[in-house]
């Protein structure tokens, strides 16, 4: 079984269990580091971020204190498996990786942006973490402008496009909806729709479309230099066939052109170990856990996955012709 | 000669027989049998190649045959001497000769030869065979990881395949290259090199099963011959190589000088310097010429069958990984050549300039000064395909090789 293989059933079960796990009255707590969204009601767990921003505008120490504790908790589980929480878990990347699978099937090609535009972008999951942190300070603290304070609760989740695609997946669209309350709901509501929207169709043309905006991708990010699982590279090794780079949904190019350090686990890596699967020099790519390599790259894994280790190619495309003498 | 040379030796893996009738067939007895065949029944267009950063597999998706016309007969340069400035390099001086003069069939039967623009020689190369024949430019950029330069390739790998695809397309009827070809044409070359990847390895043990002058003929081979079917050859050459492994007949003990040619291509008939070599008793076991081990090393990979993935694929193959000088900064040729000699445990580098190929001579200082830090000897030859200073080369590989040796023995002792 190959790597892909193992993330899609990881991914699958991974969604059905945060998606209908409440159901079962299992509850995985309330500081889960990926979008196992508070809108869903049959949710097993719940979002660190929903709770980061409840507990932030509440303005109490007690909330403070208990939203130490769930940091802690949120930080401990960071540590053990780093982002792979995005690429292996995450139920709005397995919505993400269901309409890939689509696309692939149909034989479209993707859409990949300039880097120059991918780097401008690259400002979007900052901005989209400060208002998940700022906002609810405001709302604590609220000594101006009270009233629109009081309607940007949980700002960042009016916007996320979990909060609006998730739900209606699974078939509740109470929350899918403009929220007429007040001009500031009606605004947060709107772009939130049509950030889903964007999410949509961008996943319908390009890999992993949501991913680089994501805050909690950032957030995870930070724990990359403690985190046990690393993904490593052998420079040396590397012919720099452009494989990795190619067929890795984040596009990260840095893993590359990479000629010094052995980590390589940048900021977007979602450790999906496409890369790892495809590089075809053997253990130049390797993924670790705690130090202990745990998948690596080899030149006949590489070939015999392609089908190509043993047999010739169907006789439809050889050419008949009379023996060499 | 050199395969009268070859052929006396009756250590010879029967494998290897396929290979030598292939150039035997090209170059002595003039025979493209197979493709005058493939051209005749089967209205297959045969397209002529230039360098290795020219898309095989588009022509094969096509229903078209490559062949690869970088030229390496003395005769021909010489014909070639009259049509190109002196200081150019003798593999575009044959090039040319055997372009224009015709000599054999080889060149004669293509109906258009793609040529890139790597270097200097080659890109003025390309116009002077447009006086013979029909001739694509490929433009090659020479700065490889700019997005601009990503970009700019991918477009001329498309302008390449239009016009593979309006050569090889029916009136009316117009033939694109599908999907489904293109992926079976990257399946077909994928699996050429898996076999060269072997062979490769194979090469890699103590004591090596074949000499490096037979390996690299067969390598070459693959020029002038069908992917599949050298594919086929490839496989029972390595199948039996492997069997000589595991029965322990070494063509040579492990303490021979282990040798890795560098540089310009050695590309057949001009076979004098792997001769040389391993005549003067060293082994030569591998090589990161164009016409070596850099030829087929690298695959394709792609995780989906569209198009626009296979053409981002295949872009990224003929450029990223290519080593050739003509690139700018070039820091991964010398990557390369520490890990081939760490693999390889590597005694000693002959470094082959050819008169005239300026880029690899550019890179000999660099490379001077890696493997001083390694400790592991490197002997510059410049030559040509002149025969002349077959003797004066035999004295100065001989005294590198006496040197390596007695460093050795020195090892053994201590």
């Amino acid at each position: 079984m190959t790597v892909s293989q193992i993330r899609w059933i990881t991914l699958t079960v991974s969604f059905f269990v945060l998606s209908f796990g409440g159901l079962a009255a299992l509850s995985l707590g309330n500081f889960l580091p990926t979008f196992s969204c508070f809108y869903v009601e049959s949710r097993s767990g719940t979002c660190f971020l929903w709770v980061l921003q409840h507990l932030l505008d509440h303005g109490y120490w007690e909330a403070y204190k208990s939203l130490g504790k769930y940091l802690l908790y949120f930080s401990l589980l960071v540590i053990v498996i780093g982002r792979a929480w995005c690429g292996w878990i995450c139920p709005l990347g397995f919505f993400q990786d269901v309409l890939d699978l689509i696309r692939r099937k149909l034989h479209l090609g993707y859409i990949s942006f300039p880097e120059e535009l991918r780097a401008q972008l690259s400002c979007v999951k900052w901005i989209f973490l400060f208002i998940a942190l700022l906002i609810p300070l405001w709302v604590s603290f609220p000594f101006f402008g009270k009233s629109i304070a009081m309607d940007l609760r949980q700002p960042f989740c009016q916007l996320c496009p979990g909060k609006y695609i998730l739900p209606f997946i699974l078939g509740d669209t109470v929350d899918v909806a403009v929220n007429f309350k007040s001009t500031t709901t009606i605004i947060m509501s709107v772009l939130g729709l049509i950030f889903s929207g964007v999410v949509i169709f961008g996943a319908l043309l390009k890999r992993r479309f949501w991913c680089p905006y994501c805050p909690m991708g950032l957030f995870l990010s930070f724990y990359k230099k403690i985190s046990f699982i690393k993904l490593k590279k052998d420079c040396q090794k590397c012919t720099m066939c452009g494989i990795c780079y190619n067929v890795c949904p984040m596009e990260i190019k840095d893993l590359l052109t990479e000629r010094k350090n052995e980590d390589v686990t940048f900021t977007d890596c979602t450790l999906c170990l496409r890369c790892v699967e495809y590089c075809p020099e053997d253990e130049t790519l390797r993924a670790t856990f705690f130090g202990r390599t745990i998948y690596k790259s080899s030149s006949k894994g590489f070939f015999s996955r392609q089908h190509i280790t043993s047999g010739f190619p169907e006789e439809k495309h050889q050419v008949v012709s009379e023996p060499y003498q | 000669m050199m395969l009268a040379e070859l052929d006396n030796n009756s250590n010879l893996p029967a494998g290897i027989y396929y290979f030598i009738n292939i150039m035997r067939d090209a170059f002595v007895k003039n025979q493209v049998r197979r493709y005058r065949q493939l051209q005749g029944r089967d209205n297959r267009k045969i397209i002529g190649t230039y360098c290795i950063t020219v898309p095989e597999e588009l022509i094969y998706a096509a229903g078209a045959i490559p062949v690869r016309l970088c030229g390496g007969s003395y005769e021909a340069s010489c014909i070639g001497d009259e049509l190109v400035p002196r200081d150019t390099c003798p593999v575009v001086k044959a090039s040319v000769g055997f372009t224009s003069l015709n000599p054999i069939s080889l060149y004669q039967m293509c109906d258009a030869v793609i040529v890139s623009t790597t270097c200097d020689a080659k890109r003025k190369l390309g116009e002077e065979l447009s006086n013979y024949t029909e001739v694509w430019m490929l433009e090659v950029p020479h700065i490889k990881d700019t997005d601009g330069s990503r970009r700019q390739w991918i477009q001329q790998l498309y302008t390449l395949k239009k016009n593979i695809e309006k050569l090889t397309g029916r009136k009316f009827i117009g033939r694109r290259i599908r999907r489904k070809a293109l992926e079976d044409s990257i399946g077909i070359i994928n699996r050429a090199r898996y076999q060269a990847r072997r062979l490769y390895e194979i090469r890699k043990s103590p004591a090596p099963v074949i000499l490096g002058r037979e390996a690299m003929l067969a390598i070459n081979a693959y020029s002038y011959d069908i992917a599949f079917e050298w594919t086929r050859a490839m496989s029972e050459l390595n199948d039996e190589l492997e069997a000589l492994y595991h029965k322990g007949q070494f063509v040579c003990s492990e303490y021979t000088p282990r040798i890795l040619i560098a540089g310009s291509p050695m590309i057949f008939p001009n076979w004098k310097i792997p001769s040389l070599i391993e005549e003067m008793g060293a082994v030569i076991v591998t090589d990161e010429t164009c016409m070596g081990n850099r030829y087929l090393y690298d695959p394709i990979g792609t995780t989906e069958k569209s198009v626009k993935d296979m053409m981002v694929g295949i872009a990224a193959r003929y450029l990223m990984p290519c080593v050739c000088p003509s690139f700018t900064p070039n820091e991964d040729r010398l990557y390369r050549l520490l890990q081939m000699a760490e693999e390889f445990n590597i005694d000693g580098i002959i470094y082959h300039v050819l008169k005239g190929c300026v880029v690899y001579d550019f890179e000999l200082i660099r490379v001077e000064k890696i493997m001083k830090e390694k400790n592991i000897p490197v002997l510059r030859i410049e030559t040509d395909y002149n025969p002349e200073d077959i003797e004066q080369l035999r004295t100065r590989i001989e005294a590198f090789i006496e040197i390596i040796n007695s460093k050795k023995r020195k090892m053994k002792e201590a």
